[in-house]
C-alpha cells in the first residue's frame, strides 16, 4: 500500500519532540476545527469547547508515538473527535427518553425579511434537527472540507451510502430553509 | 451523464465540482460544457444551500481555551528537549577541555617557578662565595 502523504507530519514529530512552537502551531491549526467539529454535531458551545480539549489532549498523548505514512493526522483527530461527540449523543438519548425535546423552531414568517445572523441561526437550528449521520456527513464535506473518500472512511460507508446520506440531508435542509430560496433559473429566465 | 444525474450528484455533493468525487467530475465537467443551462439549473439550489450553509455562524477558539489545550501538552508529558543535543554535548566537552588544560597550565607554572627559584638561589650562594675574594688556595693555606 503506498504510504499516505501527511500535510501534518513534520508537525507531529515536532511535537511529539516537545517543541513548544510547534505545540503552539498545532493548535493554531487543529483546534478551531475540532472545536467548529464538535459544536456542529453537539450544537453546544460548552460540550464542544469539551471535546475539542480532549481530542487535543488525546493527540499530545499521540504526538510521541505517532508512525508517520500510515494514515493522516487530521483524519486521526477526526476520528478521535467524532467518537467523543458520538459519546456525548449518546448519553444525551439516554437522557431524552425520559424527557423529549422541545419540537424545533420553525423559524420566522416566509415574508420576514432575514439579517445574516438570523439566517445563521435558521441553518444551525434546521443543522441540528437532521439525523446524526446525514448531519455527521454534512459536517465532514461541507464544513470540515474533507475529501470524499475520507469522510466515507471516516464514517465507515462507502462514498455511494455517504452520497445517499448527503443528498438526504441537503433535501432535508432545503425543505425546512424553502421560504427563503430564491427562484431558480428556469422560473426566472423560463428556459427549458 | 445526463441532466438527471448531474441533479442527483448535486444535490448530494453541492454546488462545486471540486468537492465531487473524482470518478464522476470529469463527466460532470463534460456536461457542463455541452449543455451549460441544464448543468446551472442543477446546480443553482445546490449553490444556494451552500450558500445558506456559509451563513451559520464561524465557531471562534477563545484565547482561553486555546491556553487550556497549549497548557495541557505538558500535563501530557510533552516537555521540550534540547534542540541540538549533539552540539550541547560537543560544547560540554569543549568546555571540560579548556579547563583541563587550564589546570595543567597552572602546575607547569608552578613547577617551572619552583625550578627557576631552586637555581637562582644556587647562583646566589656562588655570588656570596666569590664576593668575599677568597682564593680556594689561601683558604686550604
Amino acid at each position: 500500500m503506498a504510504a499516505v502523504v501527511d500535510p501534518d507530519e513534520d508537525l507531529v514529530r515536532r511535537v511529539g519532540q516537545g517543541d513548544p512552537a510547534a505545540i503552539q502551531a498545532l493548535v493554531a491549526r487543529k483546534l478551531p476545527r475540532m472545536l467548529s467539529l464538535a459544536q456542529r454535531m453537539l450544537g453546544d458551545a460548552v460540550e464542544a469547547e469539551d471535546v475539542a480539549q480532549e481530542a487535543m489532549m488525546k493527540a499530545w498523548k499521540q504526538a510521541p508515538r505517532w508512525t508517520p505514512g500510515k494514515a493522516k493526522f487530521d483524519t486521526w483527530l477526526h476520528r478521535v473527535a467524532l467518537n467523543l461527540c458520538y459519546d456525548r449523543l449518546r448519553r444525551r438519548r439516554e437522557v431524552l427518553v425520559e424527557a423529549p425535546p422541545d419540537r424545533p423552531d420553525p423559524g420566522p414568517a416566509p415574508d420576514r425579511g432575514l439579517l445574516a445572523a438570523e439566517l445563521g441561526v435558521r441553518v444551525e437550528t434546521a443543522l441540528k434537527a437532521l439525523p446524526e449521520r446525514q448531519r455527521e456527513a454534512i459536517v465532514l464535506c461541507h464544513y470540515q472540507e474533507l475529501g470524499n473518500i475520507e469522510a466515507a472512511g471516516l464514517m465507515g460507508i462507502s462514498v455511494e451510502a455517504l452520497e445517499s446520506l448527503l443528498g438526504r440531508g441537503r433535501r432535508a435542509l432545503r425543505a425546512a430553509l424553502a421560504d427563503l430560496a430564491p427562484n431558480a433559473p428556469e422560473a426566472v429566465g423560463g428556459r427549458s | 451523464m445526463n441532466a438527471d444525474r448531474m441533479r442527483e450528484l448535486a444535490e448530494a455533493w453541492g454546488g462545486d465540482l471540486r468537492r465531487w468525487p473524482a470518478a464522476e467530475r470529469s463527466a460532470a465537467e463534460d456536461f457542463a460544457a455541452t449543455r451549460p443551462e441544464a448543468a446551472d439549473r442543477a446546480l443553482f439550489e445546490a449553490r444556494q444551500l451552500d450558500a445558506a450553509l456559509d451563513a451559520a455562524p464561524r465557531v471562534v477558539v477563545s484565547t482561553a481555551l486555546s491556553d487550556r489545550v497549549i497548557a495541557s501538552a505538558q500535563g501530557a508529558g510533552l516537555k521540550a528537549r534540547a534542540a541540538w543535543p549533539g552540539l550541547r554535548r560537543l560544547l560540554w566537552i569543549g568546555g571540560a577541555s579548556w579547563a583541563a588544560a587550564a589546570c595543567a597550565g597552572v602546575m607547569f607554572g608552578l613547577t617551572l617557578t619552583g625550578d627557576l627559584e631552586r637555581q637562582a638561589q644556587l647562583d646566589l650562594v656562588l655570588d656570596q662565595a666569590s664576593i668575599g675574594g677568597l682564593d680556594d688556595m689561601a683558604v686550604l693555606g
